[in-house]
């Protein structure tokens, strides 16, 4: 018995209903899954649980693997697609419980599915993406990183031409995880994966440019966290001062203000934050009244944040906030659990310097280079309410918060200043516009913050309004 | 499937419903059998329950747990929760629940009802919510 199951489900929890129902398929089919197989065609209910006992199959009988595989070759009508659906969905909703060896099974039958272009592999390849955790250097994530990035090398050709935007996708993850790679330090084994991600990158970037473009500005925010890293610092410093490098035919890459002003879809923050993640955070930011969310924070930061590195992960929970999670107006105007407050919880749960301001760089990156034309006022409202609604109480989150702004609009890349001064003085203005806040009084007349900084922001509007007109 | 505002002291095990666990106090030992007394509660109110030999490490705060023939009685004069022999407690997912810590169920002073000798009705409340599990400020 032992043997046939997917998972470890502990006494007293109710099992999966997608196991259940995989493994009570396997049990019903388990006569026909054994050659000489049968010539008859099957009936739709008949194909549904065949498709289920086969998967069953390959995860639990790995030396039945290649007959189960074989048999589904030979029944499938659907371009896999039955079968696709539900790998997608035992990846979304089991990965992290699944038994070592039905893992090992599960990226076996990935490989198979990508080589016959079962329909919808592409989703099975971005839901494993997901499963990669954030500062985790333990061995499970440091395996299912490397049996992908081999996965992606060994298919890049297919991938190219079927798939192209799987790879930016695998891009963005495997930049990310590569900061939490190189800071283990030169472990050994690390050593070898890692050259295996930086290998995959650098690839992608120097042979496909386009799709970093696809990526837009969060490619250079990854980047610049890889500037230790000589590869990657060579490719940025082509991407500022040599940028003809990345033409091909047909396609000019002049300058790197092209990248900056692509916002960044959500369908990539999303692949920083595992679905049982996401869950936990739509939960909170649609069901949880302001003031009652304390234990859910807690338990939040007792399954995610449990460990000193694992505050790495913020940075990517405060761009899904900003990016992939926009609340409907009935929402914002309730009394749930809004956005700028979850942030500021995070932004307190942070202990290293370089953390804060990397999480601080997170929120207000798409105010950087704001331009309403393309971006999504939902995307930089968090801060201002942040910054706002902690001046009673809180002014020196506020006052911190505009500090950091005010200093990324100096510093944050000297030779295009006035690109990232309008982005900024624009987002304050449409944020006034559209009455997200009243008016910038509450800031440049607040008693509490200090009068240099009042200066500063409102030479910056002053700026702002006579480059624009 | 009950809500916890609608439970009442009985001494059945009819009670089926689901919560979310928010507290857990202590495990004791009482003579050879393990015992933790928690605190649980779904969206309309919240309740001392009381877990037993292996329910007490089965179960954490954020889990959703199933009660399925459960009883709610009086236990060394503590009105509380718990499966009982014939009841089977399950969880079924963690966190995605909403919760209100008052009233609490097991701060309820219960009368018997004059007109129906086997049912109990609230008299009073003795505290609004948990005095064991006071809510986080």
């Amino acid at each position: 018995m032992a043997a046939w199951m997917l998972t470890l489900t502990p006494p007293l929890e109710a099992e999966n209903a997608l196991e259940t129902s995989l493994r009570e398929a396997f049990e019903s089919e388990k006569a026909s899954l054994r050659p000489p197989f049968s010539l008859a065609i099957p009936s739709p209910d008949q194909y549904t649980l065949l498709n289920r006992a086969i998967l069953h199959g390959v995860l639990t009988e790995p030396q039945f693997a290649k007959t189960h595989i074989k048999h589904l070759h030979a029944i499938v009508t659907d371009g896999y697609a039955a079968f696709v659906t539900l790998l997608l969905s035992l990846v979304n909703h089991l990965y992290p419980k699944l038994l070592a060896s039905v893992k090992t099974q599960l990226l076996w039958l990935t490989d198979q599915i990508v080589c016959v272009l079962g329909v919808g592999y592409d989703a099975v390849l971005v839901s494993l993406l997901r499963q990669i955790a954030g500062a985790d250097c333990g061995d499970g994530n440091l395996w299912l990183c490397s049996k992908l990035v081999t996965l992606f090398l060994e298919q890049w050709d297919r991938l190219l031409e079927d798939s192209p935007h799987v790879l930016s996708f695998a891009l963005y993850t495997f930049l990310r995880v590569l900061t939490d790679h190189c800071r283990g330090g030169n472990v050994e084994k690390l050593e070898t994966l890692k050259r295996l991600e930086i290998h995959l990158c650098v690839k992608i970037v120097r042979e496909e440019f386009h799709l970093c473009l696809k990526i837009g500005r969060d490619f250079i925010r990854l980047l610049q966290d890889l500037v230790h890293v000589p590869e990657f610092r060579a490719i940025l410093r082509d991407i500022l001062f040599n940028p003809c490098v990345f033409n091909v035919v047909g396609f000019q890459f002049k300058d790197v203000s092209q990248i900056y002003s692509t916002r960044t879809s959500s369908r990539y923050s999303l692949l920083r934050i595992s679905p049982d993640m996401e869950t936990q955070l739509r939960f909170l930011l649609t069901s949880i009244k302001l003031g009652h969310q304390k234990r859910h924070q807690v338990w939040f930061a007792k399954k995610f944040l449990n460990e000193p590195d694992k505050e790495f992960v913020i940075v990517d929970i405060v761009r899904f906030i900003c990016c992939a999670h926009h609340p409907s107006n009935e929402i914002i105007q309730s009394d749930i659990v809004p956005r700028w407050a979850l942030i500021g919880w995070l932004l307190t749960s942070c202990r290293r310097n370089h953390v804060v301001a990397n999480v601080k760089l997170a929120l207000f990156y798409d105010w950087l280079f704001f331009d309403e034309r393309v971006d999504n006022i939902m995307n930089i409202e968090p801060a201002v309410l942040l910054m706002v609604h902690s001046v009673p109480k809180y002014v020196d989150i506020t006052h911190a918060l505009l500090e950091f702004l005010l200093h990324l609009v100096d510093s944050y890349d000297v030779e295009r200043k006035g690109f990232v001064v309008k982005g900024v003085s624009s987002a304050f203005q449409l944020l006034v516009r559209k009455g997200v806040i009243r008016s910038l009084d509450v800031l440049i007349s607040c008693p509490a913050l200090h009068p240099g900084l009042k200066e500063r922001l409102k030479s910056l509007i002053a700026c702002g309004t006579v480059g624009s007109s | 499937m009950v809500l916890l505002k609608d439970i009442m002291p009985a001494a059945q095990n009819n009670i089926d419903t689901k919560f979310i666990l928010l507290e857990k106090g202590n495990t004791t030992l009482e003579g050879k059998n393990r015992k933790c007394l928690t605190l649980v509660a779904d969206e309309t109110a919240a309740v001392h329950l009381q877990l037993w030999g292996d329910e007490c490490d089965a179960f954490d705060s954020g889990d959703i747990i199933h009660l399925s023939k459960g009883i709610f009685s009086y236990q060394h004069g503590n009105l509380v929760l718990r499966a009982g022999k014939r009841g089977k407690l399950e969880k079924r997912g963690e966190f995605t629940m909403s919760y209100v810590e008052i009233p609490n169920m097991s701060e309820i002073h219960w009368i018997p009802d004059p007109s129906n000798s086997k049912n109990y009705i609230q008299d009073y409340a003795i505290s609004p919510q948990s005095r064991i599990f006071p809510p986080i400020p």
